[in-house]
């Protein structure tokens, strides 16, 4: 029991925090060459010495408030260490009419043991508004989801940066990656016909470099270059709204080149490409992490052990007996 | 709604800083003139004259950021002109409630009112551009979180005072001034009650922050500059307990890790933000 209480050391917790204090300073900015064991080590240690000094402190044992702040802080480190092997965090960018899928996903960074229900996801992309206010700052962003229950019926719902969309435990928020895209058919010299959507870049961020390209079944590849008019002003607030948005397709293949509004088709060596019409896609990001709600009423509860024990330490003043003792003042 | 044209807020914003300005060197003349008179008995004419002058730069800064708010249609979230002025503004909210209700450490406003000289000072130098309300900042935790760091802050500026105090007590003059003060012993208890108290608030700041790093960014945690420097403050809070647990620190080093513990925070709220082009970027 001896090392045990020497592991319960105060000398070692003041060791452990400047420990994590350095490991804290390497991880600034979420280097991707930067060690976790930065961090694990100083947050092992810390956990050992917390528990033992639960177990063998009657400072901390024998007064409620620390003991319930104590066990607080091993419970945080315990559910934090759950929480990153099992997390999900990734990427995706999904097109207005499309319906969610797991390989969606891009940029996947995943815990070990990540045991979702990623593929009980469902819910279909619809059409977004994103408001800009003067000087071409991104504001609100209103992103419609229809989301299918098990009648088949659909419920609308907004999502946008300040409003999460949570599915089986996986939040989806909208960012600053959105941009239109093209509705194509493409109608082989043989064969039967293919609807597909080519993505251009996000807008406005590359709002000069929407182009594409794709290559037919059977084909040379056919670039695309999408010139659109969507209301865009850096004087004003304006509302991007695909729906409100025209585009003109500037397709070229070899040395073809032809220029279609929505609706045109064009001949193309092998077939008849018809640009359908104009769209949008939608990049959201995707987190997972089953121990969220633990931590935070985990968290909580330490605070208000921190905060009873203060309040039983203080007797409810802030201050000592001498320190309140009145003294007369003189009079200027 | 004018976002441009003549900042509103500024007459009343000049007069707010004047006002603190004043409450300074009235404290400061008060411990002066009780020096010379060689007394440990407290003016109290002075006091209430500091405290006045505190209550009245509170108001008119109220009154600057409201005007403010009016103006450009969203509150002192954004730019380093809102941020330091709301930040006078409720330091000298809680300052002025502890100067009422602490009589006998009335003369640690030497050591505090500076600090709104600096904070002040730098104010004066900033331009009062609008700044773009971020979607982000819709967040019903904003508030939470904005509240709770703004208290905790204050806290420390009082931990401040008293561990200035116990400071500059080893210096012959400066210990005439405080001579209407408790003992060190005492004065460094109630600072390290204090500092408890800053650690529950700025507990449930790092909380509530996080709660709505979850849903402005996407995830609760993320090592960016503002909540690297947080979390070391916060630690640094910790160390700062730990160490007086377990070692018989004399009162004037406990006052520097007070203050070493303050000038951490502050650089945090009013360093970090303007150093990173991290995502989460202090404010957007």
């Amino acid at each position: 029991m001896k090392w045990f209480r020497l592991l319960a050391s105060l000398k070692l917790t003041l060791v452990g925090m400047l420990l994590l204090v350095i490991g804290a300073s390497f991880s600034y900015d979420n280097l991707l060459d930067v060690t976790m064991w930065v961090l694990v080590v100083p947050l092992a240690l810390l956990a050992l010495n917390l528990t033992a000094a639960i177990f063998t402190n009657s400072r901390i044992n024998r007064q409620p408030g620390l003991l319930v702040f104590h066990i607080g802080l091993l419970s945080i480190i315990v559910l934090a260490a759950i929480g990153r092997l099992s997390f999900i965090d990734a990427h995706m960018e999904i097109a207005e009419g499309q319906g969610f899928t797991p390989d969606l996903l891009l940029e996947t960074k995943k815990g070990p043991l990540h045991a979702g229900r990623l593929e009980k996801v469902r819910f279909v992309q619809g059409n977004f508004t994103v408001d800009y206010a003067e000087g071409m700052h991104r504001g609100l962003t209103n992103s419609q989801v229809l989301i299918p229950d098990e009648r088949g019926q659909f419920t609308r719902k907004i999502v946008g940066d300040d409003r999460v969309l949570v599915l089986e435990g996986y939040r989806f928020y909208t960012t600053f990656n959105k941009g239109f895209s093209v509705v194509l058919t493409w109608q082989p010299d043989q064969g039967m016909p293919v609807t597909g959507r080519v993505n251009l870049p996000s807008y406005p961020l590359y709002e000069y470099k929407q182009d594409n390209s794709w290559t037919p079944p059977g084909a040379s590849p056919v670039k695309f270059w999408l010139q659109l008019t969507t209301g865009m002003r850096e004087d004003a607030a304006w509302v991007l709204d695909a729906r409100n948005s025209r585009g003109t397709l500037v397709v070229t293949h070899g040395d073809q080149r032809v220029e279609l509004q929505a609706g045109d088709s064009t001949r193309l060596e092998g077939g008849q490409l018809r640009y359908d019409q104009l769209s949008s896609w939608m990049g959201y990001k995707v987190y997972y992490d089953p121990t969220l709600r633990w931590l935070f009423f985990v968290s909580i509860i330490a605070v208000l052990g921190m905060a009873w024990h203060y309040w039983q330490v203080m007797g409810s003043r802030l201050f000592p007996a001498e320190a309140r003792m009145q003294e007369k003042t003189f009079e200027h | 709604m004018s976002t441009e044209g003549f900042a509103t807020e500024l007459p009343w914003m000049w007069s707010g800083l004047a006002a603190y300005a004043l409450a300074t060197l009235v404290a400061l003349s008060g411990v002066v003139i009780q020096n010379v008179s060689g007394t440990s008995t407290r003016s109290g004419r002075f006091e209430r004259l500091v405290l006045t002058l505190l209550v009245a730069g509170v108001v008119l800064l109220a009154a600057a950021i409201a005007q403010r708010w009016v103006r450009i249609g969203h509150g002192p979230w954004i730019s380093l002109f809102e941020l330091l002025m709301s930040q006078l503004w409720s330091l000298g909210v809680i300052y002025a409630i502890a100067y009422w209700r602490m009589p006998r450490f009335r003369a640690s406003a030497v050591v505090v009112l500076p600090v709104f000289w600096v904070l002040g000072s730098w104010l004066l130098m900033l331009e009062p551009k609008a700044s773009h309300f971020p979607a982000t900042y819709y967040n019903e935790w904003k508030w939470v979180h904005v509240f709770l760091g703004k208290v905790y802050l204050a806290l420390l500026l009082i931990g401040v005072g008293l561990a200035g105090v116990m400071i500059l007590r080893r210096f012959p003059r400066a210990e005439r001034w405080f001579r209407s003060m408790p003992a060190d012993d005492v004065v460094d208890r109630v600072a390290w009650r204090v500092m408890m108290l800053a650690l529950v608030f700025d507990s449930l700041m790092l909380i509530a922050g996080a709660v709505w790093a979850q849903d402005a960014w996407g995830r609760y945690w993320s090592w960016d500059s503002l909540e690297t420097s947080a979390f070391v403050t916060w630690l640094a809070l910790g160390v700062g307990i730990h160490v007086r647990l377990t070692y018989r620190v004399p009162p004037w080093i406990s006052g520097a890790i007070i203050i070493g513990i303050f000038v951490l925070a502050f650089t945090t709220y009013l360093g970090m933000p303007y150093v990173s082009a991290a995502a989460h970027k202090g404010m957007v």
